[in-house]
């Protein structure tokens, strides 16, 4: 769907008196060029030691680095290429990349806006920037940034794949029939039965899901989402043992995948094993930053390894987020009786009654018929 | 691929969450610790009929509830299992009534309902058997959707309803009942759990399902209610008395209740498993300054309340036991598929945690729903165990899970020298590879051999007896007790036993399962110890007196009276 940048050095500066800086740049890009990123690396270090102001050659190293899956190190010299140069083709692009590597999802995001503010012919910027929407859960953004993208790519099947998951995600089924329809047009494509699959979900038709989504995964197990679709699908027709290993079928294809780590981690807390469900959460907070769901479960271990003030202040922050998020207060009050604190814990009691007596009051049976 | 524009539309695009489920089990053994008594040998060939109708009302997936209790008096257990009956949305097209067995004595039943009158007349749930008039003599109270009844022990073989004249006529939807005596007096109370407000919603369809036919409403749909307390005059008459307490505040869906006492103060507590809402842990403090008692509803802040993510579950079967052997109760709530059993250790100061996975309880009951349960020494080795009925409420389940179904298996637990409990159902015998639509769950010694026995009532099917041959090879001493100033059923009083060195702690508890009632009489494992060296009983209020006994021969049922001895 995308592929790294590789910035050419352009306008080398002449390195005096000697040539070995010269030669040792060329030599590097040689390198770099001839896939020796490991070779490449220190030979670029050496280099920026005696031209710190290289731009380019930050931002090259940068791209040797994320090459070789070093990502923290290769976001730093793209922003100290992009300190030096904040207009230098390509670095931005290949920052927004490098956070997406990293699962730093919605840092992405942003690199990727202002690459497409920027320049908004960039397709690549585009459909990147959808695939982030999209995992972020912003429907609507992708709908904003890829909707123009569609009607001068009719064809491009990825585009009419995460554009038609937006419309079904946000209920606008005729738009999202007709992307569907085209999907299918191109024969028994990954895309249809995971659209298919995603479109039964929404009528609860959960086996005839799991059948679509078990097809998709025959079909390209390396399609974005397809994992964790089949994943929730088998979770729902009472398949765990498989889900479980479908969520983790797509941290193989996607290590910061927020549904696949956050679905793991909350089976691992089920199972007692803090530490590790807490490394789930964690990463799953990368994806998806202050997501409630994961600080939510995070404050829970806390409180269940006996940290109730650490669990206290989460999910405080958390009900001031989100007032009608009654599990939150739930375990708030458990906190605060903990922290030999009643008058707060009958507060949050109170909260969760209240919350609970409205969802009640909802209930079709809550009327007489 | 064939999907025409129109299937496509017919697709809505929103997300529904309704988590259904399943366990795979695999089994082969030899030695049976619990054997299936046939209706050909028991004699017992009632069969509940659950009145499934194409609507699917909900009150036909919860019974039957079931019991074990000596209503003749002769010191053997018989069986009592409640069925359905005519409703308001039922009416049945032939008899069908309750089932009283009387024992033989050679391991076989007799049906003595028609003489004893206790057919029923409603759309009957579960049974609570207690002694509320302290006449030596076993009473009955079964529970209904309609209306509840109270059977009196008429000493020859009959009872009488007395459900007006007791003023228990209790209305709605009723499911667990137990007998306890809250307030000290010497007389059983009663508890009723009520279950939600199904009156005027009866014909709610809950949709059709993929097979294109009505399911089972998920309680979440229906209005919660209040349970019941009712205090014992002492004349015959009860005089309900949870109005203005935390017990009528407390809107549940109330499916089981066990009567103990969670701190130690002699006060006996209540624990009810709610359906879809939050359990309830009521703590009886006392009596209150304007003369109502004091009730504190501490489900929450227990951590006894909701899940370990703030959720609520849907507790169903429940019970209470000194587990860990600290001399603490510790509970016990079923819940259904994918919400895991909780196993609730008692931390000494009114809160709990959830030790169902340092158990391996939540791992085997992961796909489970359980309704019937009970925490009992099945070996007789001075070990609390844990037996398990289960079954999915929807019938239908089988045609959309693919782990999930609506028969499941026994479970058996077996408490090791690590204090954990051990999921030894693979070894328990044949009748644990067979699966079942089980609810009620009643233990008791049908034969009279100190190996606790097991009842469970099937949904729609027959009852399944189920001897205890685990036992062997370990003694034991049976207990019936008597009070004389406290409750005639001595519940409340505290059993401390010592053999081999060992000293053991039973708290006799009430309730506890679901819908069911058990054996009164306690029966105390000693393993290989040939003597009880000293036995204590802790008579409860209002006497609090403490009987003491040394050297009581084993293997055999006495009889303790308080402040008069044992009694061969």
């Amino acid at each position: 769907m995308w592929k790294p940048i590789l910035l050419l050095i352009l306008g080398l500066r002449a390195v005096a008196p000697a040539q070995t800086p010269q030669e040792l740049i060329q030599d590097a890009i040689s390198k770099q060029q001839a896939g020796d990123l490991a070779g490449a690396v220190p030979e670029y270090r050496q280099f920026l030691k005696i031209q710190p102001e290289a731009t380019a050659i930050h931002s090259n190293l940068g791209a040797a680095l994320a090459g070789l899956g070093r990502f923290e190190e290769a976001v730093a010299e793209y922003r100290t290429a992009l300190r030096q140069s904040p207009a230098l083709p390509g670095a931005r692009l290949n920052l927004a990349l490098a956070y997406y590597k990293m699962g730093r999802i919605a840092d992405a995001a942003t690199q990727l806006t202002r690459v497409h503010a920027e320049d908004p012919k960039n397709d690549q910027a585009v459909l990147l920037l959808g695939d982030c929407y999209l995992r972020m859960g912003q429907d609507k953004d992708v709908i904003r940034v890829l909707q123009p993208a569609e009607k001068t790519h009719p064809d491009d099947l990825a585009i009419a794949y995460m554009l038609g998951t937006a419309y079904i995600h946000e209920k606008q089924v005729e738009h999202g029939q007709v992307l569907v329809d085209r999907i299918l047009r191109n024969g028994d494509s990954a895309e249809a039965h995971l659209m298919l699959g995603t479109a039964k979900m929404g009528v609860q038709d959960f086996a005839g899901a799991r059948d679509e989504f078990a097809k998709a995964v025959a079909l390209n197990p390396n399609l974005p989402q397809v994992h964790v679709l089949y994943a929730k699908a088998l979770q729902l027709t009472g398949d765990s043992d498989q889900s479980l290993k479908e969520y983790k079928a797509e941290l193989a294809v996607d290590p910061f995948s927020f549904e696949s780590n956050l679905q793991i981690g909350a089976m691992l807390r089920q199972e007692q094993t803090y530490d590790e469900a807490a490394q789930y959460f964690n990463r799953a907070l990368q994806t998806r930053p202050g997501d409630p769901a994961a600080r939510y479960q995070l404050a829970v271990i806390a409180l269940d390894q006996g940290k109730a003030d650490d669990a206290r202040r989460e999910l405080e922050s958390l009900v001031k987020e989100s007032p009608q998020f009654t599990e939150a207060h739930v375990s708030l009050s458990i906190a605060y009786y903990r922290l030999k604190r009643p008058a707060d814990g009958k507060r949050e009691r109170d909260i969760v009654q209240k919350l609970t007596a409205e969802a009640q009051a909802k209930q079709p049976g809550a009327k007489a018929q | 691929m064939n999907l025409t524009r129109r299937k496509w539309l017919g697709l809505a695009s929103a997300f529904g969450a309704v988590h259904l489920l399943g366990r795979q089990t695999a089994y082969a053994q030899p030695a049976p610790l619990f054997v299936e008594v046939p209706p050909s040998s028991s004699g017992i060939t009632w069969v509940h009929e659950n009145a499934m109708s194409p609507s699917r009302y909900l009150p036909e997936a919860l019974g039957p509830g079931c019991a074990f209790l000596d209503f003749d008096n002769d010191g053997w257990m018989d069986i009592f299992l409640v069925n359905s009956g005519p409703s308001d949305f039922w009416k049945p097209t032939k008899p069908v009534r309750n089932a009283l067995y009387k024992n033989n004595r050679d391991g076989t039943f007799t049906d003595v309902t028609e003489k004893a009158g206790v057919s029923g007349a409603y759309f009957g749930m579960g049974v609570a058997v207690g002694d509320y008039d302290n006449d030596g003599w076993p009473d009955m109270f079964v529970t209904a959707y309609g209306k509840c009844i109270l059977y009196k022990n008429n000493h020859d073989g009959t009872f009488t309803d007395v459900t007006e004249k007791a003023r228990l006529a209790t209305p709605g939807w009723t499911t667990s009942a137990v007998w306890f005596d809250y307030d000290n007096d010497g007389r059983l109370d009663l508890f009723v759990c009520s279950f939600v407000d199904y009156s005027g919603v009866r014909k709610l369809e809950c949709g059709n399902n993929k097979i294109g036919r009505n399911y089972y409403c998920v309680p979440r749909v229906f209005k919660p209610t209040a349970s019941f307390l009712y205090h014992n005059n002492g004349d015959g008459t009860f005089t309900e008395v949870s109005k203005g307490t935390a017990i009528a505040q407390a809107l549940g869906k109330g499916l089981g209740v066990v009567a103990t006492d969670v701190n130690n103060d002699g006060r006996t507590d209540l624990f009810v498993a709610n359906d879809t809402v939050q359990n309830f842990l009521f703590v009886n403090r006392g009596p209150g300054p304007n003369g109502r008692w004091n009730w504190d509803e501490i489900a929450l802040q227990a951590g006894v309340g909701f899940s370990e993510s703030g959720r609520p579950r849907s507790g169903m079967g429940v019970d209470a036991a000194d587990l860990a052997g600290t001399g603490w109760q510790d509970l016990f709530v079923a819940n259904v598929d994918h919400e895991m059993y909780s196993v609730y250790q008692n931390n000494h100061d009114e809160t709990f945690r959830d030790a169902a996975t340092t158990h391996g309880v939540a791992r085997s009951t992961r796909l489970l729903s359980g309704w019937g349960l009970k925490y009992f020494d099945y070996d007789n080795d001075g070990a609390i165990d844990l037996f398990l009925a289960n079954g999915h409420p929807d019938d239908m389940i089988d045609s959309y899970s693919m782990q999930v179904k609506y028969k499941e298996p026994l479970l058996l637990f077996h408490q090791g020298d690590d204090h954990k409990l051990h999921d030894v159902s693979d070894q328990a015998g044949p009748v644990f590879q067979q699966y079942f639509p089980a609810r009620g769950l009643a233990i008791g010694d049908f034969d009279n051999d100190g190996a606790i026995d097991v009842l469970i009532g099937n949904n729609g099917g027959a009852p399944l007896l189920l001897k205890n041959t685990a036992a062997k090879g370990n003694n034991w001493l049976g207990l019936k007790l008597e009070g004389t100033q406290c409750n005639r059923d001595g519940i409340g009083a505290k059993i401390y036993w010592t053999a081999a060195g060992k000293k053991r702690f039973r708290l006799k508890n009430n309730g506890g399962s679901f819908l069911s009632s058990h054996d009164a009489r306690e029966v105390l494992g000693v393993g290989s110890a040939n003597k009880i060296d000293e036995l204590e009983i802790h008579w409860p209020a209002p006497s609090k007196r403490i009987d003491t006994f040394a050297q009581i021969p084993i293997n055999r049922y006495v009889r303790v009276v308080e402040g008069s001895g044992v009694f061969g």
